[in-house]
């Protein structure tokens, strides 16, 4: 059985937010929520580097351990999802991510807490699959269509690999052998070690 | 004798400030409770060999290197 992972390659991502569009569009997300987010290191210096981050999907995820209604169920290829109907948005899980996947939408006054959403690896949520109900909680379910995440598929430099686990480090494993182990530089060379591939 | 005394108050004193800074290493580790919501019927979709086998084939046609 495939366990599902997402894998963002540094030397790859140039921080063109194309995958936090595809997602906002993709499942029609709140205002004021990104289910995706790029992060920059060093921005503006020489060895900046970017990295996509979302739900990683944990094994062991703390916010389901957290989770005080136990909102939060993980599928056999190790998508973790939960349920917004019973998710009280306490905000428990957003303590406990280490990646700050869950984002709570401001939908009425005073900041008052909706339920929380996050990314659900394009594999929706409880409820019919790619119903209009679940498409207005949880977004679109790609996977039950057999298409993987769509921030991933559409990612121009390949930076972000969504997908089986291993298939995905098998991927990752020949571009590092392929850049001779740890870059001590950056730029395209390095990314794609051109004329090799 | 006066200071002695004095001497086993400071030890007391720098005991019990000490041992205030004490912290158990043990820690509660919470394992996640029971889902007990609505059937999602992706998770039998999700199980089938044959739509992994699709999810595969997508991964392999889209996101390897060439």
């Amino acid at each position: 059985m495939a366990r599902m992972k997402f894998l963002c390659d540094a030397e790859r991502c140039i921080e063109c937010n194309a995958c936090v569009v595809a997602c906002n569009n993709e499942h029609e997300v709140p205002w004021g929520i990104n289910r995706r987010h790029v992060v920059t290191m060093k921005d503006g210096e020489q060895g900046e580097k970017s990295v996509s981050v979302a739900c990683m999907h944990c094994t062991d995820a703390p916010c389901a351990a957290v989770c005080p209604v136990d909102c939060f169920y993980t599928t056999d290829d190790g998508i973790v999802l939960h349920d917004k109907d019973i998710c009280i948005g306490c905000g428990y899980c957003f303590y406990a991510c280490p990646f700050g996947a869950p984002q709570y939408p401001e939908q009425q006054a005073f900041g008052v807490r909706g339920k929380m959403d996050k990314c659900t690896f394009c594999a929706g949520g409880p409820g019919e699959d790619n119903s209009a109900e679940e498409f207005e909680k949880y977004g679109k379910n790609r996977i039950a269509e057999g298409k993987l995440p769509l921030c991933a598929e559409m990612c121009a430099t390949k930076a972000l690999l969504g997908g089986d686990g291993d298939e995905i480090a098998d991927i990752y494993r020949q571009r590092v052998m392929k850049r001779g182990g740890r870059p001590q530089t950056w730029g395209w060379e390095t990314a794609y070690k051109e004329g090799e591939s | 004798m006066a200071q002695l005394i004095r001497r086993a108050g400071a030890v007391l004193t720098v005991t019990l400030l000490l041992g205030g800074c004490y912290e158990s290493p043990d820690v509660t580790l919470h394992e996640p409770g029971e889902y007990k919501g609505p059937d999602d019927p992706f998770l039998e979709k999700a199980a089938d060999p044959e739509h992994q086998e699709q999810l595969q084939q997508r991964l392999a046609r889209g996101q390897t290197d060439r």
